[in-house]
């Protein structure tokens, strides 16, 4: 085989594994596709820009509006029809999509331009890439020297409130609703009277990273947002941790936490605005976690 | 957390006055890690009063002295003070919201009635109770399917929609049971309405005038003509001039075929439990019951009994007639309850502009205000929108705020009614930028022409209680 050659079948073959070239089992006229081709435009549409819960593929319901209305309620794959004992194609495809979302959002970083765009100071924890940030959490709570002093710089001594964003398990949980929740926590702290001072962003973080930043400045309180582990419902959803002065060591039960900060869940900038009231009554009561009662 | 809260309820119908004293108790449906969600968990009544008639001075005054004495009766019999009661709603209905000193008589009461009840007085939002309190709003919810609901009163029929528990339409007909009034024991006629004796003039049927001896055929003919109008309402039966010819003023009803009618008001319990005597309660509401149960076009589709019949009105006032608002919300300085304030809303195009945009959308729409008797504590409404920006956020307070200066320099503060939840953030925004008291709440959908009223706050301050008052619902 020349090199011609070569090229040729290499060619077919990636034409077909991307799905170009229709592939029929059967030959000739006994071939009729179910599913009209794509639309000529050489892109396909983005199946995960479906809305699941109005996405209802029964045929021939007996009562398609009130299954629709029970949809509404939840995210869960349900009332997808099938095709023999299968999911319908859009569904699995969608499956595979969610899952590979997910996947992306916990081995993809937080852009370095995106942390400087938002006027956030940049360190990272003792990690120095993402296979030893999953397999070594212990090394996500701790900062080396350098990082020690650049959190040092940032909050000065004993400040009120560290406001800290951790890229956590979930990038893009950060990118889509980090900026704006800091913003509207700034605002809501600054309209209690509270300074709200620099923002720090920590690459390769784990919650307790809060517990070193607390006990290198000393400050009151420290709040973190922080990337969830992303699940087929959402890739994005952030979590907020407050924790009143935190110290190496310090019990998880002492945490406050406010989660499922997305678009279906708490939209962000409302969860900011909860997050500074918050911030606040801790300051005033001096305790959070289970000692903080609401 | 459940923490309880007492709601009464006063109807003062055209036939009866009566009285419930609801348990509204409330909970955090959110998991202990996410922002607080409340709600009420459950509504039960603890105490209903006996049925009384509606003391009546005249036929157009309501002798107040008398349904004071009632509703203090009622309250000694309860055992409840009216300091343990913090909310609910006084209603005045049917045909005696049009008598005279109708007003007079919901100031005296309310007051009496504890500290955050509602005094008002609407078909609308008689419709809505009604059927709340029928159970009509969560048959349809429960069921996705649509359901009519009648409530047949004395002097009036109020209709309301549901549509998969969505509030769809209201409406209300002169079609009721003490329409026409006569002697127990010798059947002379007694009263006979203005609008079945213009049934006379028109030629449709023979109306009784009073002082005449009638029996059930004299009064067929009228009964059958008020069941034809529901059955129009209710697309059974072609053509509108039943309908037309009972709806009141500013009724404005579409026919519309509903898979399950239920029925609540006191003529429904004549539809399922029949009296035997026909004169028993002195009018004609027997004879009605019995034309709807034995009508052809009802029995065609599914009839669901209410959950209360006789008290559903009452029992929607004390139960359902206060909401929350939601649990992430902004208030500074404010001197609760606030009463009746009316709702200002902007359209969606105009709430999409920018800040003087806003601003210029806001003075314009005070302004009209103003013109039309000066201006009030109004509260504005907004959509809001489902995931905004900070920025925009930010942007929205700006133009909020400058474009009520108007209502700032005449002594009132902003109010803030948002639909989608923000009004935490957007109060918090708003703050800053002026002096004094404001409030900002959401979680509440409401319309120009509606009214709210908001209580002290509750559940350690997460929530407010509000009523909202659809006084128009028919929006065209």
């Amino acid at each position: 085989m020349n090199e011609k050659e070569l090229r040729a079948l290499v060619e077919r073959m990636v034409a077909e594994l991307a799905g170009q070239a229709p592939t029929p089992q059967v030959k000739g006229a006994d071939y009729h596709p179910t599913q009209p081709e794509g639309t000529n435009t050489g892109c396909l549409d983005d199946i995960s820009e479906i809305d699941l819960r109005q996405q209802y593929l029964v045929p021939n319901p007996r009562n398609g509006a009130a299954f629709q209305d029970l949809k509404r309620k939840t995210p869960a794959r349900i009332g997808v029809g099938r095709a023999g004992a299968r999911y319908k194609t859009i569904t699995m495809l969608r499956v595979r999509a969610d899952h590979a979302a997910a996947q992306d959002s916990v081995f993809s970083h937080v852009d370095e331009a995106f942390v400087d765009q938002n006027g956030w100071v940049f360190c990272q924890t003792l990690c120095a890439d993402k296979d030893e940030y999953l397999t070594r959490p212990d090394r996500g709570r701790r900062f080396d020297e350098q990082n020690q002093q650049i959190i040092k710089n940032t909050f000065g001594v004993s400040p009120k409130v560290a406001l800290v964003v951790g890229d956590g398990l979930s990038s893009a949980a950060i990118e889509a609703n980090a900026p704006d929740c800091m913003e509207a926590i700034r605002a809501g702290l600054e309209g209690y009277g509270i300074q709200p001072g620099k923002v720090l962003f920590v690459k390769y973080c784990r919650v307790g990273a809060s517990d070193h930043i607390g006990e290198l400045t000393g400050a009151e309180v420290v709040c973190m947002l922080v990337g969830e582990r992303p699940g087929l419902v959402t890739a994005e959803s952030m979590s907020a941790y407050v924790t009143y002065k935190p110290y190496l060591g310090i019990p998880e039960s002492k945490r406050t936490v406010i989660s499922n900060i997305h678009r279906q869940g708490t939209t962000a900038v409302e969860a900011g605005a909860h997050v500074a009231e918050l911030i606040k009554t801790m300051l005033e009561k001096k305790a959070s976690g289970i000692d903080l009662k609401l | 957390m459940a923490e309880e809260l007492l709601s009464v309820g006063i109807d003062i119908g055209t036939s009866t006055t009566q009285l419930v004293i609801s348990r509204l108790t409330l909970e955090n449906r959110a998991n202990p890690f996410s922002v607080p969600r409340i709600s009420i968990a459950k509504r039960e009544v603890c105490y209903r009063s006996g049925i009384h008639f509606t003391p009546l001075r005249s036929d157009t005054v309501i002798d107040a002295e008398g349904v004071r004495a009632i509703v203090a009766e009622e309250y000694e019999k309860s055992g409840f003070s009216r300091e343990d009661v913090s909310t609910g709603a006084v209603i005045i209905t049917g045909e005696t919201a049009r008598k005279e000193n109708a007003r007079e008589v919901l100031r005296a009461l309310s007051a009496f009635a504890g500290d955050f009840v509602v005094a008002t007085a609407g078909p609308d939002l008689e419709s809505i109770l009604a059927a709340r309190g029928a159970g009509a709003d969560e048959y349809a919810r429960e069921n996705h399917c649509k359901v009519l609901h009648f409530d047949i009163g004395g002097g009036t029929s109020n209709l309301s929609l549901y549509d998969r528990g969505e509030l769809a339409a209201t409406g209300c007909l002169n079609v009721g049971g003490r329409l026409i009034k006569l002697e127990r024991e010798s059947g002379a006629v007694t009263y006979v309405s203005p609008v079945l004796r213009r049934l006379g003039e028109r030629g449709w049927c023979p109306v009784p005038a009073v002082g005449e001896r009638v029996g059930p055929e004299e009064l067929a003919p009228v009964v059958q003509i008020m069941v034809e109008a529901l059955e129009q309402a209710a697309l059974l039966r072609p053509g509108t001039d039943r309908l037309e010819h009972f709806k009141t003023e500013g009724t404005r009803w579409e026919p519309v075929q509903a898979p399950v009618l239920s029925f609540s008001g006191g003529v429904a319990d004549c539809i399922y439990d029949p009296q035997g005597d026909w004169r028993a309660y002195g009018d004609i509401g027997v004879l009605l019951g019995r034309a709807i149960r034995d009508s052809a076009a009802f029995r065609s589709v599914r009839l669901r009994r209410g959950a209360e019949t006789i008290r559903a009105t009452v029992v929607g006032a004390g139960s359902h007639s206060t909401d929350l608002s939601g649990s992430t919300i902004f208030y500074r300085g404010v001197e609760f309850p606030l009463k009746n304030l009316p709702i200002l809303k902007l359209t969606e195009e105009e709430e999409r502009g920018s800040a003087a945009d806003l601003e210029g959308a806001l003075r314009a729409k005070l302004g009209w205000f103003a013109d039309e008797g000066g201006l009030t504590q109004t509260a504005l409404a907004l959509r809001g929108s489902k995931n905004p920006e900070y920025r925009r956020v930010k942007e929205l307070a700006q133009g909020v705020c400058r474009g009520l200066e108007p209502l700032c320099q005449e002594g009132f503060f902003p109010v803030l009614v948002v639909e989608a939840d923000m009004a935490k953030v957007l109060g918090q925004a708003m703050a800053p930028l002026l002096e004094g008291p404001l409030l900002c709440l959401d979680g509440v959908g409401v319309d120009n022409g509606d009214y709210i009223d908001v209580g002290a706050p509750i559940a350690n301050g997460a929530v407010l209680p509000v009523v909202i008052k659809t006084l128009v619902f028919n929006k065209g």
